[in-house]
C-alpha cells in the first residue's frame, strides 16, 4: 500500500510541476537556512571530551587584587602553576603555554618554518587522550629535569621525514636540537578546547615540547597575556615572577573524592598565598577563590559559541515556520482541488485513514525532495561561507549527522504542514462530488 | 439482500429544510434488476446514496445482506462499499491520471489484494466489457461510453454482490445506451442485484422490475405494469397532482 501511496504522490507531484517546485522551494531554503545555522552550532557547541568531560578539568584561581577583573581568568601565574606542578597530591597534570620557533631538519633541502608550539607537560597526551602514531610521550622524569625532546605531529612528520618512523631522529627548534621522542596521528580538536582563550576555533599544534625547559629557554608567549596592575616586564624573570596570568593548567580527576580532595588544598593554597601578601582581593574567601572547571563549564565561560549564534539559529527556525505556512496553503489548495478524485475513492471503498495516509505520503515526499535540495542549499552556503568570507572549514564544514537529520526536519515540517490539508481532503463526504464531474 | 423501512432523509441548510425521502419503504431480493425512474429532485439519488452507503440518512432502519447498517461507522460503511457494493455514476468519475487497468483496480488496492491476483481481476472485468485492448490508455482518449464500460469494469473487479447505477446511461447517445444495458443485463444474469435509476423509459421497461420515486416516497408500478397501463397513467396523475399541489403550498406559502 504504501508503494501505492508513493506512486500516486509522484504522479501528482509530476503533474502539477510549477506547485511543486514551489513547494520544494519553501521548503528546501527554509530547511537551507535552518540546516546552515544549526550546522554552525552544532559544530561550534560540540564537546570534544565527549564522556570526560567531567574527569578533564582546568584550575582557576582568583589572583587578581580587590575592583579589578570581576570573573576568574582562565589562565594562571607562573608562580601558582609552578607550585600546582609540584603538588603531589595530584597524580596526572599539565602546564601549558603556546609559542611560537623556527623548526629545521638535518636534510638541507628542506627549507626552514616557523610554526606554533606547545609547551606543556607530559600528561598532556593523557588528559587529552591524543593519540600516537610512533614512539610515545617523553618521560615523566623530563618534566622534573629539562630534556631537549620533542612530540610532532603526523603532518610535520610527512614533511621533514616523509611520512617515516622519525624517533630518535633530530629536528632543530630556534636552532637548538630536539630528540623526537613520538609522533601523534593527526589531532585537531574542535574546539580547541585545551587552549579556548586563543581563538577557540583556531588549530592544534603540531609540536610539542616541555614546559620545563621554559626557564631556561625563554620562550615567547604566543597567547593571551593578561595582568592587573603595573609590572615592569625588562626580563623573561620578570614575567616569571609577575602576576601575570597566560598559562592554562590541566588534570585529570576520575572521582568526585579527587575534586573535593583538590578543593580543599587549593583553599590552604589561597589562605598560604594570602600570608605572603598574595590574592589581596579578600571579598572572596580561601574557598571561592578556587575553580575547578570540566570542560564544558571552561568553553562556556570563555563563550566558544557567540550567543548570536543561538539567535541566529531561533530566527531560522522561525524563517523555516514562514515557509511551512505558505506550503499549508498551498498544500490546501492542491488537495482540494482533488476532492472530485477523493470522493470517487471514497465511494469505492477507501477509508478515511487510507486517503489521509496517501496525501500524507504525497507530503512526506515533497518534504524529502525539499530535505535533499535544502542540504544542498545549506552545502552551498557553508561553501560560500568558507570560500568568500573566510570562516574556518571546521565551522562550515557539514557534519555528517545533517545527512540524517536534514530529510527528517524536513519531512516532519513538511508533515506538520500537511496534517491540515490532508485532513480536510479525507473527510471529503464522498456523495457530494458524484453527481457532477 | 436490501430492505428499507420507513427511511427519511431531511436536508438542513440555513434556510429550508428539504425532505429528500419519506418514510421511504422498499424491498428488492437478491438477483433482481431494478429500474428507477422519477421526476427530477424527487430523490433517486439520495436513495442511491443510502442505499450504497455514502450518506446516512435521519430516520428509519436499513438492512443490507441481512446486516442492519443504518449507524455504521465511517471505516465500516467504507468497508461494506469496498466490499459489496459496485458503483456506475452518470459522469463515470473515472480518476484521469490513471490509465484504464490502474482506475479498474482501484477498489482492489483498497481491499489489498495480492498483485497477481489484482491483475487477473482487472484484466477479466475489462475483457468482459471489451475493453482488455486498451488497458494502458487513459479515460481521456475514450469515448462517453467507453469510459462508462470501463467504470462498469471498475464496479465488476471488486466482484460486488450488489451494483448501483445513478444515471449510467444519462450522457450517452442511445445505441451506447443499449450497449451498456446489454452489459448490464448480463451482470445482472451471472447474479448480480442491480438497482438502476434512469430517466429513459424505454431502458427501464427492460428491467425485471420498475419502480418509480415520486416526492421522496415509492410507487411501485410493477404489478399494474404489464396489467393495466392505464391504471399506472392515472396513479401517476394522481402522483403528479400531488407534487403539484405540494409546490402550489409551497409557493403560496411563501
Ligand atoms: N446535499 C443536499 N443538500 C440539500 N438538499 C439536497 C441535497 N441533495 C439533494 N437535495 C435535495 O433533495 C431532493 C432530492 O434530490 P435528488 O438528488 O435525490 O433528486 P433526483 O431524484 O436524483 O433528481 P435528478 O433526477 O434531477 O437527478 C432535491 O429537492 C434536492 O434539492
Ligand atoms: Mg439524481
Amino acid at each position: 500500500m504504501f508503494l501505492y501511496y508513493c506512486d500516486l504522490a509522484w504522479r501528482s507531484i509530476k503533474k502539477t510541476p510549477m506547485l511543486s517546485l514551489l513547494m520544494v522551494l519553501a521548503i528546501s531554503i527554509g530547511i537551507g537556512i535552518t540546516i546552515t545555522t544549526l550546522n554552525v552550532y552544532k559544530t561550534m557547541s560540540y564537546n570534544p571530551a565527549g564522556d570526560r568531560n567531567d574527569q578533564v578539568n582546568s584550575i582557576q584561581l582568583w589572583s587578581q587584587g580587590l575592583d579589578t577583573w570581576d570573573e576568574f581568568n582562565t589562565n594562571m601565574t607562573f608562580t601558582d602553576v609552578s607550585n600546582l606542578r609540584n603538588n603531589n597530591e595530584l597524580a596526572i597534570k599539565a602546564a601549558s603555554y603556546r609559542t611560537g620557533l623556527a623548526m629545521q631538519s638535518d636534510d638541507e633541502t628542506k627549507a626552514p618554518v616557523l610554526r606554533s608550539v606547545r609547551v606543556t607537560d607530559t600528561d598532556f597526551f593523557t588528559i587529552f587522550d591524543v593519540p600516537f602514531l610512533f614512539g610515545n610521550r617523553w618521560n615523566k622524569s623530563v618534566d622534573l629535569q629539562p630534556a631537549y625532546q620533542v612530540v610532532i605531529g603526523e603532518q610535520i612528520n610527512n614533511t621533514f621525514f616523509d611520512g617515516k618512523n622519525s624517533v630518535g631522529k633530530t629536528i632543530y627548534l630556534n636552532r637548538k636540537p630536539y630528540q623526537v621522542v613520538g609522533v601523534i596521528k593527526d589531532w585537531n580538536p574542535k574546539p580547541k578546547y585545551y587552549d579556548p582563550t586563543n581563538g577557540a576555533f583556531n588549530d592544534a599544534e603540531h609540536i610539542f615540547i616541555p614546559f620545563s625547559l621554559s626557564e631556561q629557554e625563554e620562550f615567547d608567549v604566543w597567547g593571551n597575556t593578561s595582568g592587573w596592575r603595573f609590572e615592569p616586564m625588562l626580563s623573561y624573570q620578570d614575567r616569571l615572577r609577575s602576576e601575570k596570568t597566560w598559562i592554562q593548567f590541566w588534570t585529570l580527576l576520575e572521582t568526585t573524592e579527587e575534586k573535593n580532595q583538590l578543593q580543599s588544598w587549593l583553599t590552604r593554597y589561597v589562605e598560604q598565598q594570602r600570608s605572603f601578601g598574595r590574592f589581596t582581593d579578600t571579598a572572596k574567601t580561601p574557598a571561592e577563590s578556587a575553580q575547578i572547571s570540566p570542560v564544558d563549564k571552561l568553553l562556556e565561560d570563555n563563550n566558544a559559541v557567540p550567543s548570536d549564534n543561538k539567535i541566529l539559529v531561533g530566527l531560522s527556525v522561525l524563517f523555516l515556520i514562514v515557509c511551512l505556512v505558505n506550503i499549508l496553503g498551498l498544500l490546501l489548495t492542491k488537495f482540494l482541488k482533488r476532492a472530485p478524485e477523493v470522493g470517487v475513492r471514497r465511494a469505492i471503498g477507501a477509508s478515511r485513514g487510507q486517503i489521509f495516509a496517501q496525501y500524507m505520503v504525497e507530503v512526506g515526499m515533497i518534504g524529502f525532495i525539499g530535505g535533499i535540495v535544502g542540504l544542498l542549499w545549506a552545502w552551498g552556503t557553508l561553501t560560500l561561507l568558507h570560500a568568500e568570507f573566510n570562516v574556518d572549514p571546521s565551522v562550515t564544514g557539514l557534519d555528517s549527522s545533517m545527512w540524517f537529520v536534514t530529510p527528517l526536519i524536513a519531512i516532519s515540517t513538511a508533515a506538520l504542514a500537511g496534517v491540515y490539508p490532508a485532513w480536510v481532503v479525507c473527510r471529503t463526504k464522498p456523495s457530494v462530488y458524484l453527481k457532477a464531474q | 439482500m436490501l430492505s428499507m423501512k420507513n427511511i427519511s432523509k431531511v436536508f438542513k441548510t440555513d434556510l429550508v429544510e428539504t425532505h429528500a425521502l419519506r418514510e421511504f419503504n422498499l424491498n428488492v431480493a437478491e438477483g433482481e434488476f431494478v429500474a428507477v425512474t422519477g421526476p427530477s429532485g424527487s430523490g433517486k439519488t439520495t436513495f442511491l446514496n443510502i442505499a450504497g452507503l455514502l450518506e446516512g440518512f435521519t430516520e428509519g432502519e436499513y438492512c443490507l445482506d441481512g446486516v442492519n447498517v443504518s449507524n455504521l461507522s465511517d471505516n465500516k460503511s467504507a468497508q461494506i462499499r469496498n466490499e459489496k457494493i459496485g458503483f456506475i455514476f452518470q459522469g463515470f468519475n473515472l480518476i484521469p491520471d490513471l490509465n484504464l487497468a490502474e482506475n479498474v483496480e482501484v477498489p482492489l488496492r483498497y481491499r489489498g489484494v495480492k498483485s497477481s491476483e489484482r491483475k487477473r481481476r482487472v484484466e477479466a472485468a475489462l475483457e468482459q466489457v471489451g475493453l482488455a485492448a486498451r488497458m494502458k490508455h487513459l479515460p481521456t482518449q475514450l469515448s462517453g461510453g467507453q469510459q462508462q464500460r470501463v467504470a462498469i469494469a471498475r464496479a465488476l473487479a471488486g466482484e460486488p454482490r450488489f451494483l448501483l447505477a445513478d444515471e449510467p446511461t444519462g450522457n450517452l447517445d442511445s445505441l451506447m445506451a443499449r450497449q451498456v444495458m446489454e452489459l448490464l443485463e448480463n451482470i445482472n444474469q451471472s447474479g448480480t442485484t442491480i438497482i438502476m435509476v434512469t430517466h429513459d423509459a424505454e431502458l427501464a421497461r427492460r428491467a425485471q422490475r420498475n419502480i418509480q420515486i415520486v416526492d421522496g416516497q415509492v410507487c411501485d408500478f410493477s404489478m399494474y405494469q404489464k396489467a393495466d397501463h392505464s391504471v399506472v397513467a392515472e396513479l401517476k396523475k394522481v402522483a403528479d397532482q400531488k407534487q403539484a399541489a405540494e409546490l402550489n403550498q409551497i409557493v403560496s406559502g411563501a
